[in-house]
Parts: C-alpha cells; sequence; structure tokens
C-alpha cells in the first residue's frame, strides 16, 4: 500500500522534484565552473589563501538552494491537498490513523534526500580534485546546516500549509521562519561544526510537525 | 502521535522564542558599557584612563583634561604632539630619537573569539631568504598531521620530496606527530618571514622555517610541566621577539628571537577563554591589558619585562544593571546561536542568575490555571502544559498558546 | 438485521450556534437511506462527523459497530465515500487514479471501473482537473463500485450533474445495492432523485428529527388537502395536528398525518366555510417542502 501512496506523490511532485535537482545540479556545475576560472586567472594559491585565510566561500551560491527545495516540495506535495480539502480522500484509506500522511511525508523527505545527496556527493566529489581532505571537510560541514535547513522548510511548510485556520497559519508561518534563521546563523567557514549534531536532532523531530496541523484539520478545526 | 508532535513543536517554539524575545529586550533596553581605556605614562610613571568621551584622570582619578592627558602619553599619541609641538626632546633623560620611538612601536590584540574559532588545517611556508623585496606567496600548503605534506595548490598533489624532507628533518629533531598547535603569520604583509612556531604532541615546542628550500628546524627548550595553549606570533620591527605565548597555567610568556629564550613576564594570570588581551610595546615600557567581562587590569613594565605598576577597574555588566536584573526577574533563560567569546556556532544557553524568574513563572503558572478554570477545561488533560510553564515561563506560555491543547479523545 | 450506521444523541454546536440536539437515527443493513434537511439544517455537518472529519460537540456516530472518530483501516475499506462536488484527486488521469486506489481495496473490482469509465469520451491520459463536472462524477462513481465497499456514504451525489448524468448515478446505484445488499446513506438537493433511488427517508429539520420511516410509510401517511376559502380573511386556527398550512388568497394547503375527517372535523367545528376541497397526490419533494415548510 505504501507503493500506491509513493506513486500518487510521484506524480505529483515528479516534474518539480527532477527540475529541482537539475536546476540544483546546474548550480554546482557553476561553482566549479567559476573556481575552475578563478584557479585559471588568479593561480591556485591565491584561491587557497583566500579561503583558507580569508573566508572565502566558493559556494555561497548555494546557500539557500536546499531551503528552497524543501519548500518547493512542501507546497506541490501539500497545497493540491487543501484545495476542496481533498486530504479527506487521503484519511479515508484504509490505512492506521496517521500512516498515509506519514508515508506522505517519508516520500518527500526521501525525494529531498536523493536530491540533496546527489548535491552532495557532486559538491564533495570535484571539491576533492582541487582541494585537500581538510578543505573540503570544513566546506561540508559549513554546508551541512543550509541542507538540514532544506528538511527543516518542508517539514514547517507542511505543518503551515495544512494548518486549517488562517490566523494560525500565519503564525505559524512566522514561528517557522524565525526558527530557520538558526541555520543561517552568519559565521565563518567551519564555525558550525559544534552545533551541527543539535540541528540535526532538531530536524528529524520536525518530521512529525505535520501530523498535529492534520490531526486539527480532520477535527474540523476552523 | 498527535500529543508527541505538539510538545515537539512547543518545544520548538520555545527554543525560538528564547532566541527572539532576548534578542528584541536587548536591542531594545541595552545600554552601551563605556569600558575605561588606560595607558601607562612613561612621564607621570602611573597609569592615565579615559573614561567615555569626557573624562580624562589619573591612577589617582585626578581630573585632567584631554591636552594633559595626551601629553602625559607621548608614546601614544606621538602625532598628535608632533603636529602642536608639544613633544619633548626627551624623556626620562633619553633623547627622543623619532627611528627609535617607531621601532620599539608595537601593538598586539587577541580577541576571546579569534582563541575559540575553527583553525585552519594548512599553512603556507614562505621562503624566508628569497632575496626578494617582498614576500612572494609559496605555490603550495602544508600540513601536519603523521607526517608533513605540502600540497601543490594547482594541482592538488602532494610534493613527495619536499614532504620528506621537512618531515625528517623535523622527525630528527625529535617531532612527536601530530601537530597540535601551527602558530604564525601566514600572510605576505609582513617584514619578514619567520615561520612557524609548532607544538608537538608531546607538548614540545619546535620553530620551523625554509631557508633557500631547505627546512631549518630548531626545538625550544621548555622547562618541565611547561605547555602553551596559544601562540600569537608577531612581526615587530624590533625583532626582539618571535611571538606571544599562553601556558596552560594562563602565564604570558615571550620567545626572544635568535636565543630562544622562554621569559615568562610578570603580569596578572589571563585566561585566553573569556578575556581580551591587548599588548602595548613602546621605548619605555610594556603595558598589558587584560579585559574581562566586569573589569580591566593593566600591567605595565620596564624594557627589561619588570613590573612596574598595575591598575585594576571594574564595573557593572548589562546583567547587574537595572535592564538585566528585570531581565532576570522575567525570562528564565537565554539561548543565542553566537558569542561574542567564540567564532563557533553553538547552542548557547544562559541562565538567569537568582531565582526571580522562578517566581514570575509561577505567576504565569498561577494566571493559566485561572484560565484553564474559567473555561472549565478538564485539568488533568493540562498537567504537562503546566509543567512547561513552570519550566520555561513565558516562553512555555506564548507557545502552548499557539500549538493549542485541543484534543477530543 | 444490524445497524450499519448508528447515531446517538448526536449534538453539535458551531461556537455558540447550535445545529443539531440529541439527534438519533439507524441505518439497516441493505437499505437505502436518504437524508434530506434544508439547508443549514446540518446535513454536511452530519456527514462530516459521520466521515470522521468533524468531532462532534456530544453524542457519538457508529459505523459497523466501530466509532466513526476511530475507524480502523479494515472498516474503512468497507465504507465508501463520495465527498460533495465529487473531488478526487485532479492531477491523475483515469488510468493513474484506478491503479492508485486499486491497491488499497482487496475487493478491487477493475471490470465494474472501467465498465463506466469507457462509456466516458476522454483521452488516456486526460487529466481528471480537464473533465467536466459530470465526467468527474463518472469517475468518481466508478471508483466507488470498483471498490465494492459495504456501505456508501454519498454527500449530494447530483452536485454540478445534468439530468442524464444523474439518471446514470441513480441507475447504478440502485441495481448495485439491491444485488449485493449494500447499505447506502446519501441526500441530494434533488429531491425527485432521491424519491427514485431510496427506500428510507430520515427528514431533519433545526434541531429535530421529523420523519424516520420508510418512504412509502410516509408518503402513505403524510397528506395534502387544498380548498378554498368562502371569506377571504378566514382565520385559521392552528392546532396540534395541522404540520403545515399554505395561504395565498383564499387559496389554502394543509398539510398534515392525520385522515380526511379529522380535517373536516376542524373545518366543521371552527365553522371555517370552503369550497373545492380535495386531497392532492404528492410527490417526495411537495412532502418534503410541505412538511418543512417554503422559506
Amino acid at each position: 500500500m505504501w507503493e500506491s501512496v509513493f506513486y500518487k506523490e510521484w506524480l505529483k511532485i515528479r516534474w518539480f522534484i527532477v527540475g529541482y535537482t537539475l536546476l540544483g545540479i546546474l548550480c554546482i556545475g557553476y561553482l566549479f565552473l567559476t573556481l575552475k576560472h578563478n584557479f585559471a586567472f588568479t593561480g591556485g594559491k591565491n584561491v587557497w589563501n583566500t579561503m583558507l585565510f580569508q573566508g572565502h566561500q566558493f559556494y555561497s551560491l548555494f546557500k539557500y538552494v536546499p531551503l528552497a527545495g524543501g519548500l518547493v516540495i512542501a507546497i506541490t506535495q501539500y497545497l493540491p491537498e487543501t484545495i476542496n480539502k481533498r486530504l479527506k480522500l487521503t484519511f479515508h484509506l484504509p490505512l492506521a490513523e496517521n500512516n498515509g500522511l506519514l508515508l506522505m511525508q517519508a516520500f518527500g523527505a526521501g525525494s529531498l534526500l536523493i536530491a540533496f545527496l546527489i548535491f552532495g556527493g557532486l559538491f564533495t566529489g570535484f571539491s576533492l580534485i582541487y582541494f585537500p581532505i581538510e578543505i573540503v571537510a570544513d566546506a561540508i560541514i559549513t554546508i551541512l546546516p543550509w541542507l538540514l535547513a532544506g528538511f527543516a522548510a518542508y517539514f514547517m511548510a507542511a505543518l503551515v500549509v495544512l494548518e486549517p485556520n488562517r490566523v494560525f497559519r500565519f503564525l505559524y508561518s512566522l514561528v517557522g521562519g524565525c526558527f530557520l534563521t538558526i541555520y543561517f546563523a552568519s559565521a565563518g567557514t567551519a564555525a558550525y561544526g559544534p552545533a551541527n549534531s543539535g540541528l540535526f536532532v532538531l530536524t528529524v523531530l520536525l518530521s512529525i510537525a505535520v501530523v498535529f496541523s492534520a490531526y486539527r484539520f480532520r477535527k474540523g478545526e476552523m | 502521535m498527535e500529543k508527541i508532535s505538539r510538545y515537539i513543536m512547543i518545544f520548538i517554539a520555545v527554543i525560538t522564542l528564547a532566541i527572539f524575545i532576548p534578542k528584541l529586550y536587548w536591542t531594545v533596553f541595552e545600554k552601551p558599557i563605556r569600558k575605561p581605556i588606560m595607558h601607562y605614562s612613561c612621564i607621570s610613571k602611573q597609569f592615565m584612563i579615559n573614561r567615555g568621551e569626557k573624562e580624562w584622570t589619573d591612577a589617582k582619578g585626578n581630573q585632567c583634561s584631554r591636552d594633559e592627558y595626551e601629553r602625559m602619553l607621548p608614546m601614544m599619541f606621538t602625532k598628535q604632539l608632533l603636529a602642536s609641538g608639544t613633544l619633548p626632546d626627551s624623556i626620562n633623560g633619553t633623547a627622543l630619537d623619532m627611528r627609535a620611538v617607531s621601532r620599539e612601536k608595537s601593538f598586539f590584540r587577541l580577541k576571546v573569539n579569534e582563541v575559540d574559532a575553527p583553525a585552519p588545517r594548512l599553512y603556507p611556508l614562505f621562503e624566508s631568504r628569497s632575496g626578494r623585496a617582498q614576500l612572494e606567496l609559496p605555490e603550495d600548503f602544508f600540513r601536519i598531521t603523521w607526517r608533513v605534506d605540502f600540497i601543490d595548490a594547482a594541482t592538488n598533489q602532494i610534493l613527495e620530496e619536499k614532504s620528506q624532507m621537512f618531515s625528517a628533518a623535523l622527525f630528527h629533531n625529535g617531532f612527536s606527530f601530530p601537530a597540535k598547535l601551527i602558530s604564525g603569520l601566514p600572510t605576505q604583509r609582513k617584514s619578514c618571514d619567520e615561520g612557524y612556531l609548532i607544538v608537538d604532541s608531546k607538548e614540545q615546542l619546535f620553530h620551523l622555517k625554509m631557508i633557500k628550500g631547505k627546512p631549518l628546524v630548531k626545538k625550544v627548550d621548555i622547562p618541565d610541566g611547561l605547555n602553551f595553549r596559544y601562540i600569537g606570533c608577531v612581526d615587530f620591527k624590533n625583532k626582539d621577539f618571535y611571538a606571544y605565548l599562553v601556558s596552560g597555567k594562563n602565564e604570558i610568556y615571550i620567545l626572544t628571537q635568535d636565543d630562544y629564550k622562554l621569559i615568562k613576564w610578570p603580569v596578572d594570570r589571563y585566561d585566553p577563554a573569556t578575556c581580551d588581551l591587548k599588548i602595548y610595546g613602546d621605548l619605555f615600557n610594556y603595558t598589558v591589558i587584560i579585559e574581562a567581562e566586569d573589569h580591566i587590569k593593566a600591567n605595565a613594565l620596564s624594557p627589561d619585562y619588570q613590573l612596574v605598576d598595575t591598575f585594576t577597574e571594574s564595573w557593572k555588566t548589562k546583567e547587574q544593571l537595572q535592564e538585566g536584573k528585570i531581565f532576570a526577574s522575567i525570562f528564565p533563560a537565554q539561548l543565542s546561536m553566537k558569542s561574542d567569546n567564540s567564532k563557533f556556532v553553538r547552542f548557547y544557553f544562559t541562565p538567569s542568575k537568582g531565582t526571580n524568574w522562578l517566581l514570575f513563572n509561577m505567576l504565569l503558572l498561577v494566571l493559566h490555571f485561572a484560565w484553564l478554570y474559567v473555561r472549565k477545561a478538564k485539568l488533568k488533560n493540562h498537567w504537562v502544559d503546566m509543567g512547561i510553564v513552570a519550566v520555561s515561563g513565558i516562553y512555555g506560555v506564548i507557545a502552548i498558546h499557539l500549538f493549542q491543547n485541543k484534543f477530543f479523545d | 438485521m444490524n445497524n450499519v450506521i448508528e447515531c446517538n444523541n448526536l449534538t453539535h454546536y458551531y461556537g455558540e450556534k447550535l445545529v443539531f440536539e440529541n439527534l438519533n437515527f439507524q441505518v439497516k443493513e441493505g437499505s437505502i437511506l436518504g437524508l434530506l434537511g434544508k439547508n443549514g439544517t446540518g446535513k454536511t455537518t452530519a456527514f462530516n462527523i459521520l466521515n470522521g472529519f468533524l468531532q462532534s460537540t456530544g453524542g457519538n456516530c457508529l459505523a459497523f459497530g466501530e466509532d466513526t472518530q476511530r475507524l480502523s483501516p479494515a472498516t474503512k475499506a468497507r465504507i465508501g465515500f463520495l465527498i460533495e462536488g465529487h473531488i478526487q484527486y485532479s492531477f491523475m488521469n483515469i488510468h493513474q487514479i484506478e491503479k492508485f486506489y486499486s491497491r488499497f481495496y482487496p475487493r478491487w473490482k477493475s471490470a465494474a471501473y472501467w465498465e463506466l469509465i469507457s462509456k466516458l469520451n476522454v483521452s488516456p491520459t486526460q487529466k481528471i482537473s480537464n473533465m467536466s463536472c459530470g465526467q468527474r462524477s463518472q469517475v468518481a462513481l466508478g471508483l466507488i463500485l470498483a471498490q465494492d465497499p459495504d456501505l456508501l456514504i454519498l454527500d449530494d451525489f447530483s452536485m454540478g450533474l445534468d439530468p442524464g448524468y444523474r439518471r446514470l448515478f441513480i441507475d447504478y446505484l440502485r441495481e448495485y445495492a439491491k444485488a449485493e445488499n449494500k447499505t447506502i446513506f446519501t441526500t441530494s438537493h434533488i429531491i425527485q432523485d432521491m424519491e427514485r433511488l431510496i427506500d428510507d427517508v430520515l427528514i431533519i429539520d433545526y434541531n429535530k428529527v421529523l420523519v424516520q420511516s420508510p418512504v412509502s410509510e410516509f408518503m402513505g401517511s403524510f397528506r395534502r388537502f387544498d380548498f378554498e376559502l368562502n371569506k377571504d380573511d378566514t382565520e385559521l386556527k392552528r392546532e396540534p395536528f395541522i404540520m403545515n398550512i399554505e395561504k395565498v388568497k383564499n387559496k389554502v394547503e394543509m398539510y398534515t398525518f392525520s385522515p380526511e375527517s379529522d380535517v373536516k372535523k376542524y373545518l366543521d367545528d371552527n365553522k371555517i366555510l370552503v369550497s373545492n376541497f380535495a386531497q392532492v397526490k404528492m410527490g417526495l419533494e411537495d412532502a418534503f417542502i410541505g412538511l418543512t415548510g417554503k422559506y
């Protein structure tokens, strides 16, 4: 039965997730083309020097890409469910209480995970061509909170889209927006090292946030 | 599961509120704290203090004008005194040679957040005797793990020959890999290159330079039991020493150039994790200024590093002022992702001092209880909510109303 | 015979406004029950509660013996559900939607779905969002029939449909229900459609059940008498046996469950002189309006 739910979600989001993944890959491609250009024009030693000692991050363009992905997938998955209260159809399926919804979440989060793994893999692979493991590791530590923010944005957007009451939708958007800034505190390369595990835990906790809104939807909250 | 989902959202909301509400509070209510600036006067042989923009006094508190203050500090305000024609020809019997004044002038600063910060693990080793007027950035960078690796930046390949040569040089001088601390000046903007000071895994101290492509390694003799937690290399015109070092016991040392003598300065203990450090050097004195959150300690040294004077002043931190006390009465704690004392991002949790906030929480709890009572709510459904209010106070109150406790089972 | 649906002391408030109070009704296995009521009497509210999409303020509803707020998956598989407006996932086409639903229901009958869909003039990849109201309703009906549920809950199956589709629905539903002893609980704003479909009727008015009985019984006992008053301004005293009186000038329609003799007695007792007195045959819609009144 989970295959059917995944099938339905795939039908909903397939063009968006594929398009988004392609855009992300293009973005990463662009980052490395620019890097290659800089290596040629300013020299490898200057590129390394600005990265090591002047805090330059050649990947900073990527900062909000995961966040955008999370928002786009959440909206394309859940907005159609709220129009005419189509979510009722999911709740009427012969599945245990929240399983239908959690399967939808799993699919959305899973799709994002695959996209991010592709991004991460490409980024790491190309970076290792140009830089030693120390610089690459620091870059990954820096990018990790941005990826986690993508998931957090997905979970929070699901909560907001499914919330039936307009006032609370606005308030939850506010809380969500403020909360997401935690992932983007202005900081230097690898500064997020100590915070990443805490952020990971918070992001995982958020994964079932949507159950709360869905419950309110189901009980007829206005 | 709905209840768990709600509690998770409340937790998230509490975290968010605990970050933003205090931030908002301090943005509105925080007043700037004027920390005094002090310098040692080689003329009056005491500290001169500048508090704020209008107050200048000596160490005994006697007021003076700005002009008098600056005249007492010719080494700090040399340009100003030259311009106003009030620079003396000699001080303490020493004629003022402008070249000597310039050569002896130095400034070193170490902020707390530079100590607790991500450190690069790759460094450029400059050619110390290139024969060129300007230092040139090398083509490769080195790291010290289980050996020394020089990696060419353009190709990202390890330069085997060079790496082996330098690794061997360190090894033969007793270096125990990996390196614990590498300190130097990885910039071209210095007068000359003095390489790096490196602490190995056994707390031994080494000096590494590259001269005409070959390694120069010198092991520094350290007394037993001495180790260093921070090394700040300097590039001063007088070339007296390579670096300021802070020991594990928070003492300040210098390492002299060429003869590698470790000299401990007779100044106050200084914890780099909690205090800022400034060291001013001039023709007549060294002034070590240690600034903590609520006090400042200044030590003046003679040119041969004897302690000649000290000065201390303290002030109220923002927590101790009225705004801070009110804060501590309303908010149980403050959360922040960043800290003034570190460049790392963490969940910085600062509980409020005292227990006034607990009383406030109890008040909120009573109000919440009354609100529930008026609505004839079943209290047993709200125990956890009340616990949340009791612990997290105003943050909890807002959070439990944002995510309403409306369950039907 | 079991009660497939049972609602006990159902009460609901929207804020301070009372929708209904202590509503009690049952739907027996194999029956086709129609819910009639004016707008605002709580029809959709009752459906939402029945489907577990609204928590009633008081009382409860049971379907197959289970509380409708917490139906087990096995029971949900036995209930077919039509949302008002034939709402379905519109981003799918007729193939995808059948493929999607089929895996959830062990008794899925593809043939039943395709028999209906083949009558549709749509391309295989046409999304449901690009279909007309009528076509969409056919897809919705096909999905319900393919599911082969024991209980069908249909919230206004006529909504937005032209007469042809409405007749199609009724024919298919009735045949399906009777052939396999299925239970249907439905409502429609077009009462003639209901008349063709239902066996039993439940008429609710603000806050109370007016009628719960087989249609035949209701139609057999609820009567309409028309007459003309000799004097226009004759006062017609309201007595308990009179359910409703509609008076235009001197023409009167009187609705009651009582026999003709009681009406005649009333007229005599009150010395009301009339002419052209006759009992008028009613359809279900006439009876409904007669019972609940025009607005």
